[in-house]
């Protein structure tokens, strides 16, 4: 359990956590989305700890985590890739951080194994790619069998195998009652993971919801309708709030509506489909929707967030003709 | 496949959520000076950095013996410039020599043990597992002080085996029972150890670790020879309390002391003194190194 209260951080003119209050429950896979510099790290990095909040505190498991008689047990972290000294070798490092606690040698072998990192523990980090700095990373977060873990981005530089192993760790993790609070800048990767979503950005909570009460919050969903005699569906479901929008010849992505009306709207009037599919805003979807004021750094080309999940759709769309 | 297995769970203790804290595993001041050993013993570079030290010192020493000796003895010296060569050789500081080099390999070691954990983000892991942050300061001290002194202790015993032959030859072998002898040698440790520690200090505050080297280089090789060379008499009256100056008394026989007295108006401290005021620079630098641990963020 991590309880936040109007936790703030300002570094010189820069206000990088303005007074946010929020509660990660146990039990449960939690996510922390935000675009980058919007406070993520720094949120985490004051949770451990390392970074003195300018105002506000922070708990984890009741009370401030340097209270903690023997933290590792009580909070497993990753903050960063590589926060190890380069020149040492990962079990060596894994030995040093076990040895402030007193766990043994098992303990050591057992996190090794549980991570992969049996053939490449006896080489100096130096050499590790992110990947392996990123395993090395969760091996140390793991060493205190912790009630509570805070892992910033742990999917980085993973390959598929290792982004899936996380996924079903974390998630049973949160089964067996733990805490897991976990940042990311994937939404996808979010709506696998994750049971409970906050999005920070520009220092402040802006939403702090079940995921599906998230994805459901988005702009509404759509339907997608596959019919020879498309134009004349459309002109039957006129109305003020939906959009139809023409995707190719015969298909069409209708907006406003539900795919039950417009089911028994072509049902009535005799008109044959051959597709009704209604699409979920994704999380992707309502998280660039949520952010979009709130988001530091810009790129030139940013898009504004628009209703496609399927990169094929999306490409369609740019030949879209606007038919109400 | 991921089950995190209780092994971390003291007996008795029911696995699953609320499981109480775990005192079997608290973090004490002892596990933590082992990791810190454990972190100090698995680099190379501090092993290469001790081995050094033993080297160069013991070197140095061999060196200034071998060579005031053959001047001493040579039939090309006249009597009058072999007399102070003579008296250098049967002055048992020769034989410590080499710690004015070895300080230099003691000094990068502890600037590195320190900044190494910054420049590499190990700091972060160090004080997450130890989040009280003062005891891995204190933990990281105390083996930097502990290998500081058994190395110099090692390479003191070896110049002075090394040394042996020669002034054995001359009847200048230095008598290990005598006060001055004993303290000059134990002194020469101490003052290795010391300027390791001031070295540390420096680390721990500047954080960096080209900045910091350049800092403590700068301070024993340029700045304190510097003002022992400049004829002003501010220079001449501060020069003696600089750490590695006031320091190095401690490797000095009192008739070196006296002689100095008698040659200058600048103030010439005692050897116990000298080392007090060195140990006062580093006790100040290292309560400044704990408060800005304390209040920076990692």
């Amino acid at each position: 359990m991590i309880i936040a209260e109007s936790l703030s951080k300002t570094y010189g003119p820069k206000r990088a956590v303005d007074g946010i209050s929020f509660t990660v429950a146990p039990g449960k896979v939690t996510g922390f989305l935000g675009p980058n510099g919007a406070g993520k790290s720094t949120t985490m990095r004051m949770i451990v700890g390392l970074d003195r909040p300018t105002h506000g505190t922070v708990t984890v498991n009741g009370c401030p985590y340097a209270q903690h008689r023997s933290p590792l047990t009580e909070v497993g972290a990753l903050l960063e890739a590589k926060a190890v000294h380069t020149g040492r070798s990962a079990a060596n490092h894994l030995r040093a951080v076990a040895a402030t606690h007193g766990f043994g040698r098992a303990r050591i072998e057992e996190v090794i194994e549980m991570t992969g990192l049996q053939t490449v523990a006896g080489r100096r980090v130096g050499g590790f790619s992110l990947g392996m700095g990123q395993r090395l990373g969760i091996a140390v977060a793991l060493l205190g069998d912790p009630q509570t873990l805070i892992l910033d981005e742990p999917v980085n530089g993973l390959d598929p195998e290792g982004v899936l192993w996380v996924r079903n760790l974390m998630r049973e993790l949160a089964t067996q009652g733990r805490t897991v609070f976990l940042s990311s800048h994937l939404m996808s990767e979010m709506a696998l993971t994750a049971d409970h979503i906050l999005v920070i950005g520009r220092g402040r909570i802006i939403a702090d919801a079940s995921v599906a009460d998230i994805i459901g919050r988005s702009s509404g969903t759509t339907v997608l309708v596959r019919s020879p005699q498309a134009t004349e569906l459309v002109d039957l479901l006129r109305g003020p709030d939906i959009t139809a929008t023409s995707v190719e010849a015969g298909l069409v992505e209708i907006s406003g509506t539900t795919a039950q009306v417009i089911g028994e709207t072509a049902a009535a009037a005799g008109l044959v489909l051959h597709e009704l599919a209604p699409r979920k805003g994704s999380l992707e979807d309502s998280y660039m929707a949520l952010t979009a004021d709130a988001v530091e750094y810009h790129s030139a080309s940013t898009t504004p967030a628009t209703s496609t999940t399927d990169p094929a759709l999306s490409a369609a769309g740019t030949v879209t003709e606007e038919q109400q | 496949m991921s089950t995190l297995t209780p092994t971390a769970t003291p007996r008795g203790a029911t696995p699953g959520p609320a499981h109480p804290s775990k005192p079997a595993h608290r973090v004490t001041f002892p596990r933590v000076l082992h990791s810190e050993w454990i972190k100090f013993s698995t680099l190379r570079s501090t092993v290469w950095t001790l081995g050094s030290t033993v080297v160069v010192m013991a070197g140095v020493s061999f060196l200034a013996v071998f060579f005031t000796a053959r001047d001493a003895f040579s039939s090309k010296t006249s009597p009058e410039e072999a007399a102070p060569l003579v008296a250098l050789l049967h002055n048992p500081s020769i034989v410590v020599t080499g710690a004015d080099l070895a300080l230099l390999a003691v000094a990068v070691l502890g600037v590195l043990v320190i900044t190494g954990e910054y420049t590499t983000g190990m700091i972060r892991s160090t004080l997450t597992a130890v989040p009280r942050r003062l005891p891995a300061l204190w933990a990281k001290a105390l083996v930097l002080a502990a290998t500081a002194a058994v190395t110099a202790a090692g390479a003191t015993a070896l110049s002075w085996a090394v040394s042996l032959p020669t002034l054995s030859a001359h009847d200048a072998a230095i008598d290990l029972g005598d006060p001055q002898t004993q303290r000059i040698l134990i002194g020469g440790v101490l003052y290795l150890v010391t300027i390791s520690l001031l070295a540390f200090a420096i680390g721990a505050i500047l954080r960096v670790s080209a900045g910091a080297l350049a800092t403590v280089l700068g301070l024993l090789l340029v700045v304190e020879n510097l003002f022992r060379a400049i004829p002003a008499d501010f220079f001449r009256n501060v020069s003696p309390f600089l750490p590695a100056t006031a320091g190095h008394q401690i490797t000095a026989t009192q008739a070196t002391i006296e002689q100095a007295r008698a040659t200058s108006s600048a103030p010439v401290l005692d050897p116990w003194l000298g080392y007090g005021v060195m140990f006062l620079w580093v006790a100040v630098l290292l309560a400044v190194a704990a408060v800005l641990l304390r209040r920076r963020d990692a």
